[in-house]
């Protein structure tokens, strides 16, 4: 007696299909063995399933049960063969039929329920792609697999209830997509722009990095805010679109960090690992490979605080994700991509000791010292950067009177402006497979950012004045598009390009 | 004796035959060797050089020292005071070290002059090695390099009291730019007063730290420094340039450089004539946002009317 129970599994983000076979013989001593290259989670299988099927008060059968997981030479990994396997056996015992172009995927509980299993939302996409009309998932994952629309989705509380169905006792109605309460994204931000004291230039550089999704590195001695403008960023980032929304979600369906009844992720994620991490941590990677921290930060804010403290080497590996927008991490067996288009906001102080042309404190730094601080982070990686900015050290004293809380605007109203900023962007880019002014290539930048003949002048003398390199001399034209959208204009204007040379890289190996 | 001791007194004497073969070195006895550090207490026995001894470059000496953490301001004066003294045909003498000293040595090249750098270490070692442009330069424009230990030894935390003793005893006068409270720029100075050499020190704000050191020395009797023309007057020499103006600088009290500015753009430079200022506090005194105050800036700085330093912006 032969059941065949279709399933997939997640390797990245990607989806293969995977059909359980599940054979009952009558001769042969009572034994249950899984095949196919099982892990241990997949191989401890047998115990869940056979527990969850005693204990929701049906007979387990008492024959030689093999099961097969084909194609047989792919390694399976995870726990959620486990609904596939009591299907398949469920529907040997009872002698019933199992439902026709379905999918069945999910994590048994020694009770008979079924537990939050990650992934649900590939398995959606991938019914989806392949025309499957059903998927059985758990309840609690159940929510974020319903976002993918024109699959039934069947979200399961327990065995009893699933048997129930099989029997045609009882029907089951596929669940309705049910969004999570959002907040505005606004309130997700720990601060408001509008609570920093000062700091004028940097907020400016935060309202532009958000704009175009430029990445940005700030110096500044210990105290002067860096750290506090970072976490202020998400409160001016656009909302999510729908697109986006779905790449996040899919990351993190993949990296099982989706609450149960979660649902389409909204809010631009922030991810802030410490320094200490390792290149695995920050890459992703594995045996079977996880997305690291710049695949979680995908479409959002990757914050290095510290930057110089990181290890050169994890540094380095960040550049590649940077530039392509996305990474393959390849192992001897298996070779995963995951997308890492996000914004860089990195933070350093100016010296080891922090204190460097602090107006109060005395740098106690020897020259040497301050040169290694500084080599920690090579050219390269300085040059996928556009937007540079010194963050000084604020005087409270200064800003006791109340005009000056007038002046400063809220986060919301920033983010007025970088809306439309990006509105514009996207109405540029449509066809041209990128989504912001940052991304833009040479080629981009020759077609959507011509220059009236006077900025062009201008920008010759600043490149004698400053001694800009090419590359720098591209960095400014593309923050200074960037810019232009921020002011609404179409035209990129001598005051634009004016501005943006405020953000250009220091020059390396500079006066100390 | 013990025998450590004869051992010790062998390898003196074997010291002693192979630096009588060696050149490029000057002997206690020797009519060449300067007098004035002759005159201090215990003068070294050799000293050890590098380029043309020529003695008359020992005639009119003026010893720099400063901190090697300068700033901005100690960068300014010295570059200003030590060039035009340099200028005048001063030696300018200093420790090659970064900072204060190289700046110094630097300046006494932009003048013309002479300069001679005392080394912490062997006569071959460069040190600090990356400033061996400096180096060169040094020698090219008929300085010296000197010091007190012969070949490739290394600078250690006891050599640089030795050297400064060279330094202060050189020169007939020692000028100290910037000097923290108990610094090597003070030991300098004190080892200069008790040579009976006359001391000047630059005046700096009180609220810097580099500043204690110096306002210390005027407090207790050096001569306050407000013009490379106090130092130059004391060796009985005259200069050809007049003295420097008032921290404005020459070039800024220019009115032709300003004309046609607009009024934000005149008061930045108002500004920035008094005190530098980083953006932020500008935009803040002028009204405009940040991003307005920073297009004015960048243009300012390409016209060339403006430098950026340290996150603050200065009249050039």
């Amino acid at each position: 007696m032969l059941s065949k129970v279709p399933s997939a599994s997640n390797l990245g983000l990607n989806t293969t299909s995977i059909d359980v076979e599940v054979n009952l013989a009558d001769r042969g001593l009572p034994v249950f063995e899984i095949v196919g290259l099982p892990s241990k989670a997949v191989d401890e299988s047998k115990e869940r399933v056979r527990t969850a099927i005693k204990n929701s008060n049906i007979k387990f059968p008492d024959k030689r049960i093999t099961v097969n997981l084909a194609p047989a030479d792919i390694p399976k990994e995870g726990s959620f063969y486990d609904l596939p396997i009591a299907a398949g056996i469920l529907a040997m015992t009872m002698q019933c039929e199992l439902p026709g172009s379905s999918l069945f995927f999910g994590e048994l509980s020694l009770d008979g329920t079924l537990r939050h299993t990650k992934g649900a939302l590939l398995l959606a996409l991938f019914a989806r792609e392949r025309g499957i009309k059903n998927i059985f998932v758990p309840k609690a994952s159940a929510n974020e697999a319903t976002i993918i629309k024109g699959v039934n989705v069947y979200a399961i509380e327990d065995l009893n209830q699933l048997l129930a169905y099989f029997l045609g006792e009882t029907k089951l109605v596929p669940a309705e997509c049910r969004d999570v309460k959002d907040d505005e994204a606004c309130s997700q931000a720990e601060f408001d722009m509008e609570e920093i004291l000062g700091q004028e230039q940097a907020k400016r550089a935060m309202e532009i990095s958000a704009g175009g999704g430029h990445n940005l590195f700030m110096t500044g001695s210990p105290g002067s805010g860096k750290t506090m403008l970072a976490r202020a960023l998400p409160g001016i980032l656009p909302p999510l679109t729908e697109k986006e929304s779905l790449e996040v979600t899919k990351v993190y369906s993949a990296s099982g960090r989706i609450p149960p009844q979660g649902s389409l992720i909204k809010i631009r994620p922030v991810r802030a690992p410490h320094h200490t991490i390792s290149a695995v941590g920050l890459i992703g990677g594995g045996t079977n490979p996880q997305p690291g921290e710049v695949s979680l930060a995908h479409r959002g804010v990757l914050f290095l605080d510290e930057f110089n403290e990181f290890p050169r080497s994890v540094l380095e590996a960040l550049r590649q994700p940077m530039e392509d927008g996305y990474l393959t991490i390849s192992r001897s067996r298996r070779r995963v991509d995951f997308p890492s288009r996000f914004i860089l906001i990195a933070s350093a102080n100016p010296c080891p000791c922090g204190y460097l042309h602090h107006p109060a404190k005395t740098c106690i730094c020897s020259r040497r010292e301050i040169e290694r601080y500084r080599k920690r982070v090579s050219g390269p990686m300085l040059d996928r950067i556009d937007l540079h900015i010194e963050v000084p050290v604020v005087d409270i004293k200064e800003f006791s009177d109340k005009q000056q809380t007038k002046l400063r605007e809220t986060s919301a109203h920033i983010r007025t402006r970088v809306i439309t900023a990006r509105q514009a962007q996207t109405e540029r880019f449509t066809g041209e497979g990128i989504h912001s002014n940052a991304e833009m290539k040479n080629k981009h930048i020759r077609k959507y950012c011509s220059l009236s003949k006077e900025s062009r002048q201008m920008l010759l003398e600043a490149v004698r004045a400053f001694k800009l390199s090419a590359r720098s001399y591209f960095k400014v034209i593309k923050v200074a598009r960037t810019i232009a959208d921020l002011d609404g204009s179409r035209e990129i204007t001598v005051s634009h390009l004016a501005e943006a040379l405020q953000y250009r890289p220091k020059i390396q190996g500079g006066e100390i | 004796m013990s025998i450590w001791c004869e051992e010790y007194l062998l390898k003196g004497k074997k010291k002693a035959n192979s630096v009588k073969k060696m050149k490029n070195l000057v002997r206690i006895n020797s009519p060449e060797y300067p007098q004035l550090l002759k005159e201090t207490k215990k003068p070294p026995d050799i000293l050890y050089y590098k380029g043309e001894w020529d003695n008359t470059i020992f005639e009119k000496c003026l010893t720099v020292v400063g901190s090697r953490r300068m700033t901005k301001y100690g960068k300014e004066i010295t570059e200003r005071v030590v060039s035009e003294i340099a200028a005048a045909g001063i030696t300018i003498v200093s420790g090659f070290m970064y900072g204060i000293d190289a700046t110094a040595h630097k300046a006494a090249l932009e003048g013309g002059g002479r300069t001679i750098a005392v080394m912490p270490c062997g006569i071959d070692v460069i040190h600090p090695e990356y400033q061996k442009d400096l180096y060169g330069e040094i020698l090219e424009n008929k300085g010296l390099i000197i010091s007190e230990f012969e070949s490739a030894h290394p600078p250690g935390i006891w050599t640089y009291p030795k050297r400064n003793k060279i330094m202060a005893g050189l020169s007939a006068a020692t000028l100290v730019v910037e000097a923290g409270p108990k610094s090597g720029t003070l030991i300098t100075a004190e080892t200069a007063k008790m040579c009976k050499r006359r001391l000047f020190a630059v005046p700096g704000p009180l609220t810097s730290v580099l500043s204690q050191g110096t306002l210390q020395l005027i407090k207790e009797g050096a001569d306050m420094v407000i013009s490379a023309q106090e130092v130059i007057g004391a060796y009985d020499l005259k200069s050809h340039e007049t003295s420097l103006s008032p921290a404005s600088g020459r070039k800024s009290s220019d009115p032709a450089r300003f004309s046609d500015l607009s009024v934000l753009e005149r008061s930045i430079i108002k500004q920035l004539q008094r005190e530098p200022m980083d953006i932020d506090a500008l935009s803040r005194i002028a009204g405009v946002s940040s991003s307005r105050m920073g297009t004015t800036l960048s243009l300012m700085q390409i016209k060339g009317l403006l430098y950026k330093e340290e996150a603050k912006y200065y009249v050039k």
